[in-house]
């Protein structure tokens, strides 16, 4: 056996509230800088990748890192209330203290896209494991070739990043296509009503030098691949970021797997070719 | 006194042990007072009965306690780190099945980064093996297993007592005071049961269960889902993490607790999803995990054929021939054209 250093991997880092957005009546976003200056400095971090968030008290939960690593000093983290540690993560008040550790999992490798057209889409609350992406390729925007987000929810009101979307739909650099499900418009909507999987298929993005994101309910990516492969995306140039159930962050607790892979310590960033080898039904 | 070999004579067999017991905190394989077998610390002149085929618990009780704390946490001072010097423990008479299972879960917890709990407890244990003989829900010989049975001393069973052999400086350090009860010796260990293990050319189980499915839905709607094959397994060590407040919400303790593949809630997500939300797909998991591995022990193994998941399943389940046949199908499938 040999001799290492004895290191806590449990021990989260202490960060600050530092403001709250409600994104949804109940999806929340925290705004977290480390209190540590060195930790500050040192966390570095890829899109993709994931942290395990604590609260006191209550324990801790998995979210990626839904802000771009191209902004530095923060880190952003976007959940929807739906169980203890959710709870009195919304509890928390700016200014308050909570803990985090990571970040875990591997990345979108983003040096492989320089030079594409990039077309993501997400369902729901699935837009945080995208936007980190989305802005970290808008903060690096003459690296890549056309950007289109298709981006659906069952409701206007749960749509997360409002005024981020609103953003992306001025600029004239990036295409949105917004979309609610049939009867989640209300009368001042300006999207389109549809699922996401037929709206793809409406937008039809050229798939020719271009890869594609898809992260949301199983059930949009289960109704959203066979699109994709009609527009003439292979599975290996479609990405997608997967979430199970985590514990420990690190590939031991035996929580997340699916067949023999790891979700966070081979993922959680899976192309289509991966994730249709998986024994998992989606 | 490492890499020999010495014979120990049944007589001396007493006063051997009172010896190894005079060197400090002991364990050994026993009859408790409720009838359980467990290693336990022998009482006033007690003897290990070797003799007893299995523990309730394996070994990973010592390595990875069920219920583990992690962090402390208080308002004044955020968490804290726990930190773990225990003391040096021998423990007499570990069978090969679970000297194999701890080279297992070696790889789990000391691979990379070492585990902060895991590995001051292993650095404190020291082990004596002993050879045995299989019951009728032993299955080390069967199905071979790639894990060695690595220990500091290993007692060979022979007709006039046993045969030490000296494995490890530690095994030295413990055995040099006891060296008038020992007779150096060239003859070779004789064979035995921790031949079954750390063999090279393992068989390779096949990652298709599509053979044997019908047998897997069989057992798995015979299974209670009570979950006692896993947490007598030695080699078995899901965990969750689980955080205890006080009641003023002032302080709170973090814990790593035992966890367990066939629970419901196992892959159960917030939100009500889950990931193996039928008992099939359940006991599938823990098949795979158990003869198929996953991630970087993709391919190893880890059953080691202690037994102990048949001899406590309620419902009388035994994986065994579901493992031998899934081989044998791979096998058909392999030389047929």
């Amino acid at each position: 056996m040999c001799d290492h250093t004895n290191k806590n991997i449990y021990l989260p880092y202490l960060a600050t509230v530092e403001e709250i957005i409600d994104e949804t009546p109940d999806v929340r976003t925290l705004r977290l800088v480390f209190q540590d200056e060195k930790v500050r400095d040192s966390f570095n971090f890829r899109a993709g990748q994931f942290c395990e968030y604590s609260a006191f008290g209550a324990g801790e939960s998995t979210f990626c890192i839904a802000s771009s690593p191209t902004r530095k000093g923060y880190i952003e983290c976007c959940f929807r209330s739906v169980g203890r540690v959710t709870e009195a993560l919304r509890r928390l008040e700016a200014g308050e203290t909570m803990g985090v550790r990571g970040p875990y999992g591997n990345s979108f490798p983003i040096e492989d896209f320089f030079g594409k057209n990039l077309v993501f889409v997400a369902g729901g609350i699935a837009l945080p494991p995208l936007r980190t992406l989305i802005w970290n390729c808008l903060d690096l925007r003459d690296k890549f070739g056309e950007i289109t987000i298709v981006y659906g929810a069952r409701t206007e009101a749960d749509m997360v990043y409002k005024r981020e979307l609103k953003e992306w739909q001025e600029r004239n650099d990036v295409r949105l296509v917004k979309t609610v499900d049939p009867g989640g418009n209300g009368s001042e909507w300006d999207g389109k009503v549809g699922f996401v999987p037929t709206v793809l298929e409406e937008t039809a993005p050229l798939a020719d030098n271009t890869i594609a994101f898809v992260c949301g309910p199983p059930i949009m990516i289960k109704f959203t691949l066979p699109v994709l492969e009609k527009l003439g995306f292979s599975d290996g140039k479609v990405y997608t970021t997967l979430e199970n159930r985590m514990k420990c962050g690190l590939g031991k607790c035996g929580r997340c797997n699916v067949g023999n892979v790891y979700v966070c310590k081979d993922g959680p960033v899976f192309t289509a070719e991966q994730v249709k080898r998986m024994p998992m039904e989606f | 006194m490492k890499n020999r070999r010495f014979l120990l004579v049944g007589s001396d067999f007493e006063p051997f042990c009172m010896a190894l017991y005079g060197q400090g905190g002991i364990h050994i394989p026993k009859i408790c007072a409720d009838g359980g077998v467990r290693f336990a610390h022998p009482v006033e002149g007690e003897l290990p009965d070797l003799s007893l085929i299995r523990t309730i618990l394996p070994l990973k009780k010592y390595l990875f306690p069920p219920k583990d704390k992690v962090l402390s946490y208080s308002q004044d001072n955020g968490y804290q780190p726990v930190e773990y010097n225990s003391g040096k423990l021998l423990i007499f008479g570990v069978h090969p099945c679970d000297l194999a299972a701890i080279s297992y879960l070696d790889k789990i917890f000391l691979n990379g980064e070492p585990d902060a709990f895991y590995l001051p407890r292993r650095k404190s244990l020291a082990l004596i093996g002993v050879s045995c003989m299989p019951d009728k829900y032993c299955s080390c010989g069967d199905i071979a297993s790639p894990m060695p049975a690595d220990c500091d001393i290993f007692l060979y069973k022979i007709e006039t007592g046993y045969m030490v052999s000296c494995e490890s400086d530690e095994g030295s350090a413990i055995l040099s005071p006891l060296s008038p009860f020992l007779h150096e010796t060239d003859i070779l260990p004789p064979e035995s049961t921790r031949d079954n293990f750390s063999l090279n050319s393992v068989e390779k189980f096949p990652d298709d269960l599509s053979g044997v499915s019908s047998e897997l839905q069989e057992m798995a709607r015979s299974c209670l889902g009570c979950g006692a094959c896993s947490i007598c397994c030695p080699t078995c060590y899901c965990f969750d993490l689980l955080e205890l407040p006080s009641l003023n919400g002032e302080r709170a303790e973090r814990f790593r607790i035992w966890d367990n593949c066939l629970y419901q809630s196992h892959a159960e997500v917030a939100g009500g999803y889950n990931f193996r939300k039928a008992r099939t797909e359940r006991f599938d998991y823990r098949y795979r995990h158990k003869y198929l591995g996953f991630g970087q022990l993709q391919g190893i193994m880890s059953c080691v054929g202690c037994g102990r998941c048949i001899a406590n399943c309620p419902a009388g389940l035994d994986l065994r021939p579901l493992a031998c046949k899934a081989l044998k199908e791979s096998s058909h499938a392999a030389t047929s054209p």
